[in-house]
């Protein structure tokens, strides 16, 4: 990996919660339904990621994921990727709004390099680009 | 594992300049990557990075919380662990092997 270990990069968070956007990452296999599943069959694991939109309704997701019991997600899929959450404290006045896009990916994979080096970059770019977000919360699953 | 890449991920949006908070549950396998800023609920198992099902509050305690690391003078690469007793279980989070 070519990042130190030593040195974590780390942005300031300069503005205020309550006029800021927030986006969620998620490890935790999570994609709309009519989306591809992630391709749990290959033991390598899969390296790719689904953009889910702001208006998602929880009820169009789900998890595909082999390396965690995600029957507590399939409840109520807000204990991995909290959008309804959000939207609570949204409507407190907690945050400011909810991002453009959110991203699911399936966290498990023997393909580490391309991981670090290809799929982290890729979703830090859709970030950035797309999803106007002030603040990301990411989740492990 | 996936709280490994995780970080992955996280380290490269925070280098675009956008700050970032991860709610982790494998606390020790995150924390091997240097999470920029980390909340562990301790306790929570796998699968229920907010808490349970259902658990409104709670979930909204705990990304309350999260998203309050922000403001707070966290440190770089440590993990931020809190309480949430209406969560009702302690589950032992994963151990890293030592080699």
């Amino acid at each position: 990996m070519s990042i130190s270990r030593k040195c974590v990069p780390f942005t300031p968070f300069e503005g205020q919660l309550s006029k800021s956007t927030i986006a969620i990452v998620t490890a935790g296999g999570v994609h709309l339904k009519d989306q591809e599943a992630f391709n749990i069959a290959d033991e390598l694991g899969d390296l790719t990621f689904r953009i889910l939109p702001e208006d998602v309704e929880t009820s169009d997701l789900m998890v595909t994921h082999h390396h965690y019991d995600h029957s507590d997600a399939d409840e109520d899929i807000n204990v991995v990727f909290p959008i309804d959450v959000l939207r609570d404290l949204r409507d407190e006045g907690f945050i400011g709004g909810i991002a453009r896009k959110h991203v699911g990916y399936m966290g498990y994979t023997m393909q580490l390099k391309a991981m670090y080096e290809g799929t982290a970059r890729e979703i830090a770019n859709e970030i950035d680009k797309g999803s106007r977000a002030d603040v990301v919360v990411l989740t492990g699953g | 594992m996936c709280h490994r890449t995780v970080v992955a991920v996280q380290r490269e949006i925070e280098m675009k300049g956008v700050p970032t908070v991860l709610i982790t549950v494998s606390p020790e396998v995150s924390a091997q990557m240097r999470p920029p800023r980390a909340l562990y609920p301790n306790g929570f198992k796998i699968g229920n990075s907010l808490g349970k099902p259902g658990l409104r509050d709670l979930q909204k305690k705990v990304l309350r919380d999260a998203l309050t690391l922000l403001t707070e003078n966290t440190r770089p690469g440590e993990i931020n662990t809190r309480e949430y007793p209406e969560y009702g279980e302690y589950h032992e989070p994963p151990r890293v092997k030592k080699v």
